[in-house]
C-alpha cells in the first residue's frame, strides 16, 4: 500500500472545488435525514410517547444522525469519485504527479469522510436546537470521531462499489437495495428487540446496526451491552473495507 | 550525450492483447524524440510507461537509471506530461488548476507563484487566469495542459499528441513552444500521427506499427533511405500503367500503385517530368517526399521494384 502524506493534497484539491457549490450541498445533505427527524420524530414520536423514559426524539437523534453521515459519505465516494474518475478524467491527472494511485482513492475517502461529517454536524446543530446534545463535552469529541470512523467506513465501501461500476444506475442497486434496507435493520428508527432471532442476527453484519448503538451509548453516557462488541466488528469492517476499497479502485484505474 | 530513458526488449500486454511487442531504444538528454504510428500503434501505451502510470509488463525500463515502474514518485517528479486527453480540473479555475498541481509536486508557494505567472504569460493566457475552464476553447486547454506540465520545471516532457484536433494557428503556437523548451535543454518526446510535426520537431524518430517499430533514424535521412528525394504521382486508371510503365521505367525510381494513382520515388523528378510532358499526362504532381511516404511505404503496400 503505498500511501504518502500526499492524500492531504487531493483533499485539498476537493476543498478548492467545494467552495463553489457548499451552500447546495448544506440543503441536499441536510434534506433526507431532516425530513426523518420531523416526520417520525414528531409525527410518529406523538404516537410512541415515552421510549425507555424518555422522549421518542432521545432514541431517534443518535440514529438519525449516524444515517445521515453515512449517506453523505456513500455518495460522495460513489457520484463523486465516478464523475471525477470517467467524466473529467481526474484521476489521470493526479496519477501522473508523485501522487500515487493508493494516495489518490485515500483523499478521496477522506474527502468523504468530511462530507459524511459536515452532515452530521448539520443534523447535530438540528438536534442541539431541539434540545438533544450528548451528555458532555468529551462525548461530544468522540461523537466527532465516531461520525468520522463511520465516513471511512462507508466512503470506503463505496469504493468498492464504484471501481465495478459501468455507470451511475449501477449506483442505484447499491442504494435501494443494501443502504435504504440497511437504514430500517439497524435499529435508527425502533429498536431491533422484538425482531426474530434471525433478523437480529442479520442485523449484527450490518455496520450501521454497531454505528448506530455505539452513538446512542454516547449520546446517553450510558454503555450499552456489547458495546465492545460494536467496536471490534466496525474496526474489522473498516480496515476490510479501506483495504479493499484502495486495492480494488486501483485494479481498474491502473492499466 | 548521456541516455536518459533506456527500453531494453520492452512488452505491455492488456489481458491477450500485446499492446507493445519487444521494443527497444534509448533517448538521450536533450534531444527531442518522436514515437509515430496510426491508431492502436503502441505509442501511448508505451509513453505511459515511460512516465509511470502504467506498469512494464515485461523487459527493461530506465528513465535516468531509475526502473520505471508505478510507484516510481522520484521519475512522475522530474517528468511533465501533456496528456492526449484534456483532462484539466473543470472545478477549478485557470490558476487554481496550476497552483494545485504546484503543491501535488511540493514546490514552494512563492516558486510555484512566479513559475504559474512565467508560464501563463509563456502559453499567453495570462488574460485567461481566473476563467473557468469551460469558457477555453480547444487550443487554450491544449495550451494551458502545456503550463501545468511545466510547472515543476521537468527534465523530461512528454507531449502524446499535443496538437491533435487543433487549428492551424494553435497548432503552430504549440510547436513553436515546444521548440523552445527544447532549445532551453529540456529533453521531449513526442507521440504524433503527423508526419509533418515530426519533421518540424524532432531529431530521431521511430515509426511504431502494431506494437513493433519499424524504423529508427532523423527524419532526413529515413526519408532519404527509404523514399528517395522527390515523388511523382500521375492520377491515372489502372488500366493505363502497363503503358505507362514501359515508357518511364527509370532504372533507380521506384514505383507503387495506390488505389488511383501511380507513385514514383527518385532522387530527381526532373527526367522522369520530362517523359511526363512527352506523353501528355496531366494529372501529375512532382513534389519532395516526405515523411509521410516513408510511413505510408513501412505501414502501407508493399513496393514494387
Amino acid at each position: 500500500m503505498n500511501l504518502s502524506y500526499r492524500i492531504y493534497y487531493v483533499f485539498l484539491r476537493n476543498l478548492i472545488s467545494y467552495k463553489r457549490f457548499i451552500f447546495t450541498t448544506f440543503l441536499v445533505s441536510l434534506g433526507q435525514p431532516f425530513f426523518y427527524l420531523i416526520t417520525f420524530g414528531i409525527g410518529m414520536g406523538a404516537y410512541m410517547g415515552q421510549f425507555g423514559g424518555r422522549p421518542y426524539l432521545y432514541f431517534l437523534v443518535p440514529g438519525v444522525l449516524i444515517s445521515s453521515v453515512m449517506m453523505s459519505s456513500a455518495s460522495e465516494c460513489m457520484y463523486g469519485t465516478f464523475v471525477k474518475m470517467i467524466h473529467e478524467k481526474l484521476y489521470d491527472s493526479l496519477i501522473a504527479t508523485p501522487i500515487s494511485c493508493e494516495d489518490a482513492v485515500a483523499g478521496d475517502i477522506a474527502w468523504g469522510m468530511f462530507r459524511g461529517l459536515v452532515s452530521g454536524v448539520l443534523m447535530l446543530v438540528v438536534a442541539l436546537l431541539m434540545g438533544i446534545l450528548p451528555v458532555s463535552a468529551v462525548n461530544f469529541i468522540l461523537l466527532l470521531l465516531l461520525m468520522m470512523f463511520v465516513g471511512v467506513l462507508f466512503s470506503s465501501l463505496s469504493m468498492i462499489v464504484t471501481s465495478f461500476a459501468p455507470n451511475f444506475d449501477f449506483f442505484s442497486y447499491y442504494s435501494e437495495l443494501i443502504l435504504t434496507p440497511m437504514l430500517f435493520f439497524s435499529g435508527v428508527f425502533f429498536p431491533l428487540d422484538k425482531f426474530p432471532a434471525w433478523m437480529k442476527a442479520f442485523a449484527q453484519f450490518m455496520p450501521l446496526t454497531h454505528a448506530v448503538n455505539i452513538s446512542r451509548s454516547i449520546f446517553s453516557g450510558q454503555a450499552s451491552q456489547g458495546l465492545a462488541f460494536n467496536f471490534l466488528v466496525l474496526i474489522i469492517m473498516e480496515a476490510v473495507a479501506f483495504n479493499f476499497g484502495i486495492k480494488l479502485m486501483k485494479r481498474r484505474l491502473i492499466k | 550525450m548521456n541516455s536518459l530513458v533506456i527500453a531494453k526488449n520492452l512488452v505491455k500486454k492488456f489481458k491477450d492483447v500485446t499492446a507493445v511487442n519487444d521494443i527497444s531504444f534509448e533517448i538521450k538528454e536533450g534531444e527531442c524524440f518522436g514515437f509515430l504510428g496510426p491508431n492502436g500503434a503502441g505509442k501511448t501505451s508505451t509513453i505511459r510507461m515511460i512516465h509511470c502510470v502504467s506498469p512494464v509488463t515485461s523487459g527493461m525500463l530506465t528513465v535516468t537509471g531509475m526502473p520505471a515502474n508505478i510507484n516510481s514518485r522520484a521519475i512522475k517528479s522530474i517528468t511533465g506530461v501533456i496528456p492526449q486527453e484534456i483532462n484539466l480540473d473543470v472545478d477549478l479555475t485557470v490558476d487554481e488548476n496550476l497552483a494545485i498541481h504546484a503543491r501535488f509536486f511540493d514546490i514552494p508557494r512563492a516558486q510555484a507563484r512566479k513559475r504559474i505567472n512565467d508560464y501563463l504569460k509563456f502559453v499567453e493566457l495570462d488574460q485567461k487566469r481566473n476563467s473557468k475552464i469551460d469558457e477555453l476553447s480547444t487550443g487554450m486547454k491544449k495550451r494551458l495542459l502545456i503550463a501545468r506540465a511545466l510547472i515543476n520545471a521537468p527534465k523530461l516532457i512528454i507531449a502524446d499528441e499535443p496538437t491533435t484536433g487543433l487549428d492551424p494557428q494553435a497548432r503552430h503556437l504549440v510547436w513553436q513552444r515546444l521548440r523552445e523548451l527544447k532549445r532551453e535543454g529540456a529533453t521531449l518526446i513526442l507521440t504524433t500521427q503527423y508526419m509533418e510535426e515530426a519533421e518540424q520537431l524532432c531529431d530521431r524518430i521511430v515509426i511504431m506499427h502494431k506494437g513493433r517499430i519499424l524504423k529508427e533514424g532523423v527524419p532526413k535521412s529515413l526519408i532519404e533511405d527509404e523514399i528517395g528525394s522527390e515523388v511523382v504521382e500521375i492520377r491515372v486508371p489502372k488500366e493505363e500503367d502497363e503503358k505507362i510503365l514501359s515508357r518511364l521505367s527509370i532504372a533507380g525510381a521506384a514505383h507503387e500503385r495506390v488505389g488511383d494513382t501511380l507513385y514514383f520515388y527518385c532522387r530527381d523528378g526532373k527526367d522522369l517530368m520530362r517523359k511526363v510532358v512527352e506523353m501528355n499526362l496531366h494529372n501529375v504532381l512532382n513534389r519532395p517526399a516526405t515523411l509521410e511516404d516513408v510511413f505510408l511505404k513501412l505501414t502501407g503496400r508493399s513496393l514494387i521494384e
